[in-house]
C-alpha cells in the first residue's frame, strides 16, 4: 500500500460511553475507488468526518501521502485535497449555483470583494467539465433533489481534490442518473483521483468499487473485491445472513377499494387513473421528479387537484387537506421523513400516534396518556423499533428506525388505503427487510398499497402490479410477477 | 446577491431576476404607491419639508436596521438594540459632563456598545442559548445598568459642538441623514459583494455547511453583533447631539420597530435571506405610515391599530410580486424549470 494517500491506523472513537469506532485500519490509493459499507450507526460517517477533518480520533493517525497528518477543521482537510460530499446536503438554498460551489472560497478582488464574473465563469467551467447542464445563476432551493446532488458533487470537484469521498451519492438519485455519476467516478479514477464511496447499496458497490471494505459495529470486519456476492456482503455488515430481502408474492386479492380517475394538477402531471384491490401492492415507478410524489401528495389533499376524481370503497372522496383524507381512510408515508414526516424533537412515543389522537382522546378532547403510551408500547414491539423506548427524543434515531416510527404512525391510524414513499431511502439491510416484510404483512390483512420507489429491485419483489410514470403521466401497468427492471426503465426513459 | 451576476445575464434570461430581488422591487412599488396616495389626498405631506420630517422621525431606526439586517440574515435576532441606544447616549452624556472632548466621548460610547455586541456574540457561543434569550437578557439587564448610572435622571449640559452631529447639516440635508446613506451604501454593498458579507448569508442559510465549507462562523457572528450594537450605539449617540441630553427612555420599544422594518424588508427570520436596501425600504414604509397618521389628523389610538394591518399588507403586497413570476416559471408535466435538468 505504498501509493495510499489518505488513511487511517488504529483509529478509534468514542461518544460518551459509546464506542462508534474500535481500531479502524482503512485507507485508499490513487486511482481507486475504495467503498465503504455497513449499516446505520456502524461508524461509517464517523470515519468518514474524521477523514474529512470534521471530527478528531481518540487515538490512532490519520496519514496523508503516508505521513501523519492531522486535520484541525474540514478547511485544513480541503486545503490538504481531500473533498467531501455529505449525505446531508450542505447546500444553501438561497444562493445560487455558482454561490453555493464556490462558498467560503469565492474569487475575490482587492480588499475581498467578490469578482460575480469570474465567480460565473469558473462555476460554468466546472459544471460544463462533470457534463451537467445547469445556469450557475439559478437559486439552488429552485433545483430537483438530483441536481441538487450534482452541486454539491460540483463543489467539491471545484476543489480539483485528490482524495474524494462520497456518502451515499445516489439515495437521492434515479438509476439513470446515478449511472452517470458512476461514469464520472470512474472518468475521475483514470485520473488519478482516490474515491472513498460509502453507500448502503450493494448494487452500486459491486458496479463500481476496486475495494470494498465493510464496517461493523465500529469495527473493519472484513475486506473484499466487487467479485463478493451480495449475500456474502450482507453477511460480513449484519452479522448473519438474511433469508431473503423480498419477500413472497400475494395471490389472492379482494375487490378493487380504491380508485382515481383522471388526476391532472395543471403543469406538473396529467389525466392519472389507477385502481388498488384489497390486499393489494401497487408499485409506482419512474425517474425522480416524474410526478409519482406529486400525485401522492394530491391524493392526500396536500396539494390541490386541477382535475380528477378519487373514490374509496365506491365512496367518491372530496378531499380538500390531509386532515380530511386521514379521516377517510388514506394514510401517506412522506418521503422526506426529516422536513415532513417526524416531529424530530418529540418523542417517539408522541410521533407514533400522530395520526390517531381522535382514538385516544377522551370525549372532552383530553389525552388519555395510559392508552397513548400502550398504542406507542404496541407498535414499538410489533416493528421491533430500537431503543425500546417511547420517551426517547425521535431525531436521536437512526435512519432506519425512524422510517419504523413513521410506518407505526400510520399502523396506528389505520387507514384503508396507505401511500407509501420511499420507504426504504438511506435506510439499512436489515431495518429495509423489516419494512419490506411490515408492508406485506399488512397487504396481506388487506390494505390497499402504493408504493412509490426508485429501488427498482424493491418494486418488483413487492408489488403486484406496477404502474410507470414519465413526465407527469401514468405510461403503462405492468405486471410484478413478470416486469423486468429493463421494462420498466424502457417506458420510465423513453 | 445573485442581481449582481449581471455578466452573464445574456445566456441566462431565463433567470432574469430572484424572488429575493422580485420582492424588492414589489416593496419598491408599495412604498412609491403609498407616497403617492399620500401625495394626492394631502398636498403638503410632498413639501420637502414634511419629507424631511419624516425621514427623520424613524433616523435612529434606520441607523439600528442597518445592522440588525446582517443579524437576521445571519439567522439571529438582536433585541438589545433598544437598550444599547440609551445606553450610548448616556455614556456619551456622562463623559461630555465629565469635560471629555467630544470625539473622545463618543469614540467611548461606540466602543462600549460594540463591546455589548461582543457580549451577546460570546454568550450565544460560549452557552448554546438563543441569540432571543441572550439579547433579551441583555436587553433587560443593560436597561437597569442605564437607570443605575443615571440614577433615573436626564443627563445634560452638553457643549455646543456636540449638537452638530443630530443637529448641523450638510449639503442642505440633516447631518445625521448624509451619514446615514453613507453607512447604508457602504454596509449595503459591503453584505451584497464582499467574501465576509456573503459569508453571513451562508451562516443564515445553512450553519453546518457554511462550518464545513471553512466559514470561522464564530468569528463573523461576533463581528455581525458587534456591527449592530455599534449601530445602536450610534443611534444613542445622535439622539443624544439631536435632543442634547440622555436619557434612559431613549429607544423605547425601537428594537421590535427595526426588526419590523427589517421583516417587511424581505429579510427571512429564519436567516439567509434579506438586504440593506430592503431594510431601508421597510423603514421609510414604518415612516411613511407613522407621517400619513400625523398628517391626516386620525387620532393617533387607531395609528397602533391600523399600523399593525399596513405591515401585514405590505408583506403580502411584496409577496405577492415575487409569486407572480414564479407561477411563471413552473414546469410543465413532469419537466423540471429548464434550469434544473440534468442531461
Amino acid at each position: 500500500m505504498n501509493d495510499q494517500i489518505l488513511g487511517v491506523q488504529g483509529v478509534s472513537k468514542r461518544f460518551g460511553r459509546h464506542t462508534v469506532l474500535d481500531e479502524v485500519t482503512f485507507g485508499v490509493r490513487a486511482g481507486s475507488i475504495h467503498a465503504l459499507v455497513g449499516e446505520n450507526g456502524a461508524g461509517k460517517s464517523t470515519l468518514m468526518n474524521i477523514l474529512g477533518g470534521a471530527l478528531r480520533p481518540d487515538s490512532g493517525t490519520v496519514t496523508l501521502d503516508g505521513r501523519p497528518a492531522a486535520f484541525a477543521d474540514p478547511l485544513a482537510a480541503i486545503r490538504a485535497g481531500i473533498g467531501t460530499v455529505h449525505q446531508e446536503f450542505g447546500l444553501f438554498p438561497n444562493r445560487s449555483v455558482a454561490q453555493n460551489i464556490f462558498a467560503g472560497r469565492e474569487p475575490t478582488g482587492r480588499a475581498g470583494f467578490i469578482r460575480w464574473r469570474a465567480l460565473g465563469r469558473q462555476a460554468q467551467a466546472i459544471l460544463s467539465e462533470i457534463g451537467v447542464d445547469l445556469a450557475p445563476s439559478a437559486p439552488v432551493a429552485t433545483l430537483s433533489v438530483a441536481a441538487q446532488q450534482m452541486v454539491e458533487i460540483a463543489k467539491a470537484l471545484s476543489l480539483r481534490p485528490r482524495v474524494l469521498i462520497l456518502d451515499e451519492p445516489t439515495s437521492a438519485l434515479s438509476d439513470h442518473e446515478a449511472q452517470r455519476l458512476f461514469r464520472l467516478l470512474a472518468d475521475l479514477r483514470s485520473r488519478g483521483v482516490a474515491i472513498i464511496y460509502i453507500s448502503h447499496r450493494l448494487s452500486d458497490v459491486r458496479q463500481i468499487a476496486d475495494e470494498i471494505s465493510v464496517l461493523r459495529d465500529g469495527r473493519l470486519v472484513g475486506r473484499t473485491t466487487r467479485e463478493a456476492s451480495p449475500a456474502d456482503l450482507i453477511g460480513m455488515m449484519v452479522g448473519r445472513h438474511i433469508e431473503s430481502i423480498t419477500p413472497s408474492r400475494r395471490t389472492n386479492l379482494g375487490a378493487e377499494i380504491f380508485r382515481v380517475e383522471g388526476l391532472t394538477r395543471h403543469r406538473v402531471f396529467a389525466d392519472v387513473s389507477f385502481g388498488v384491490r384489497e390486499g393489494e401492492i401497487l408499485g409506482l415507478a419512474g425517474l425522480v421528479g416524474s410526478g409519482r410524489t406529486e400525485v401522492a401528495r394530491a391524493i392526500f389533499g396536500a396539494d390541490r387537484l386541477d382535475a380528477g376524481r378519487i373514490w374509496l370503497e365506491g365512496r367518491a372522496l372530496a378531499i380538500g387537506s390531509p386532515r380530511q383524507a386521514i379521516a377517510s381512510g388514506i394514510g401517506y408515508l412522506t418521503e422526506d421523513r426529516k422536513a415532513l414526516g417526524l416531529f424530530l424533537t418529540m418523542t417517539v412515543g408522541d410521533n407514533i400516534v400522530a395520526a390517531s389522537m381522535p382514538k385516544l382522546v377522551s370525549r372532552a378532547g383530553v389525552l388519555r396518556p395510559r392508552a397513548i403510551r400502550a398504542e406507542a408500547a404496541r407498535y414499538l414491539h410489533r416493528l421491533d423499533i430500537r431503543p425500546v423506548d417511547d420517551r426517547v427524543e425521535a431525531r436521536t434515531l437512526s435512519g432506519g428506525n425512524q422510517q419504523k416510527v413513521l410506518l407505526a404512525k400510520w399502523l396506528s391510524a389505520a387507514p384503508r388505503v396507505l401511500i407509501v414513499d420511499e420507504p426504504t431511502r438511506g435506510v439499512d439491510v436489515a431495518a429495509k427487510a423489516g419494512i419490506h416484510r411490515h408492508l406485506s404483512q399488512l397487504a396481506d390483512a388487506g390494505m390497499a398499497i402504493v408504493l412509490i420507489s426508485s429501488d427498482l429491485p424493491e418494486v418488483l419483489g413487492l408489488s403486484d402490479r406496477v404502474g410507470v410514470f414519465r413526465e407527469g403521466r401514468l405510461v403503462t401497468i405492468l405486471d410484478g410477477a413478470t416486469a423486468t427492471q429493463e421494462d420498466i426503465m424502457r417506458h420510465a426513459s423513453a | 446577491m445573485t442581481s449582481a451576476q449581471k455578466g452573464r445575464v445574456a445566456d441566462i434570461a431565463r433567470h432574469r431576476l430572484t424572488p429575493a430581488a422580485r420582492y424588492t422591487l414589489g416593496l419598491a412599488g408599495t412604498v412609491v404607491g403609498l407616497l403617492a396616495i399620500m401625495a394626492a389626498l394631502y398636498p403638503p405631506f410632498a413639501d420637502s419639508a414634511n419629507v424631511e420630517v419624516l425621514a427623520m422621525n424613524f433616523i435612529l431606526e434606520a441607523f439600528m436596521a442597518l445592522g440588525m439586517t446582517a443579524v437576521i440574515v445571519s439567522g439571529g435576532i438582536d433585541l438589545s438594540v433598544s437598550a444599547v441606544l440609551p445606553f450610548a447616549a448616556i455614556v456619551t452624556g456622562l463623559l461630555l459632563r465629565a469635560g471629555a472632548p467630544v470625539p473622545f466621548a463618543i469614540g467611548i460610547a461606540l466602543l462600549a456598545s460594540a463591546g455589548v455586541g461582543a457580549l451577546n456574540a460570546t454568550m450565544r457561543q460560549v452557552l448554546r442559548v438563543h441569540p432571543f434569550i441572550v439579547t433579551l437578557a441583555t436587553m433587560l439587564s443593560l436597561k437597569g445598568v442605564n437607570l443605575v448610572i443615571t440614577g433615573g435622571a436626564p443627563v445634560a449640559g452638553f457643549p455646543e459642538s456636540f449638537a452638530l452631529l443630530g443637529r448641523g447639516r450638510l449639503l442642505g440635508l440633516p447631518f445625521a441623514l448624509v451619514l446615514f446613506a453613507a453607512l447604508a451604501v457602504a454596509i449595503g454593498w459591503f453584505l451584497a459583494h464582499h467574501r465576509y458579507g456573503q459569508q453571513v448569508y451562508l451562516i443564515g442559510g445553512n450553519v453546518r455547511a457554511a462550518r464545513l465549507a471553512g466559514v470561522h462562523v464564530e468569528r463573523v457572528l461576533l463581528l455581525v453583533y458587534m456591527l449592530c450594537s455599534s449601530l445602536a450605539g450610534l443611534a444613542g449617540v445622535v439622539a443624544a447631539s439631536q435632543y442634547v441630553s440622555a436619557s434612559t427612555g431613549f429607544g423605547q420599544n425601537s428594537e421590535l420597530r427595526v426588526i419590523t422594518a427589517v421583516a417587511i424588508g424581505g429579510a427571512s427570520l429564519n436567516g439567509g435571506t434579506g438586504s440593506v436596501g430592503g431594510s431601508v425600504l421597510g423603514v421609510l414604509f414604518l415612516a411613511i405610515v407613522y407621517n400619513a397618521f400625523a398628517m391626516s389628523g386620525v387620532s393617533t389610538y387607531w395609528q397602533d391599530v391600523v399600523s399593525g394591518v399596513m405591515v401585514l399588507g405590505a408583506v403580502l403586497l411584496a409577496q405577492a410580486a415575487a409569486r407572480e413570476s414564479r407561477t411563471r416559471r413552473a414546469a410543465g408535466p413532469g419537466e423540471r424549470p429548464a434550469a434544473a435538468q440534468v442531461r
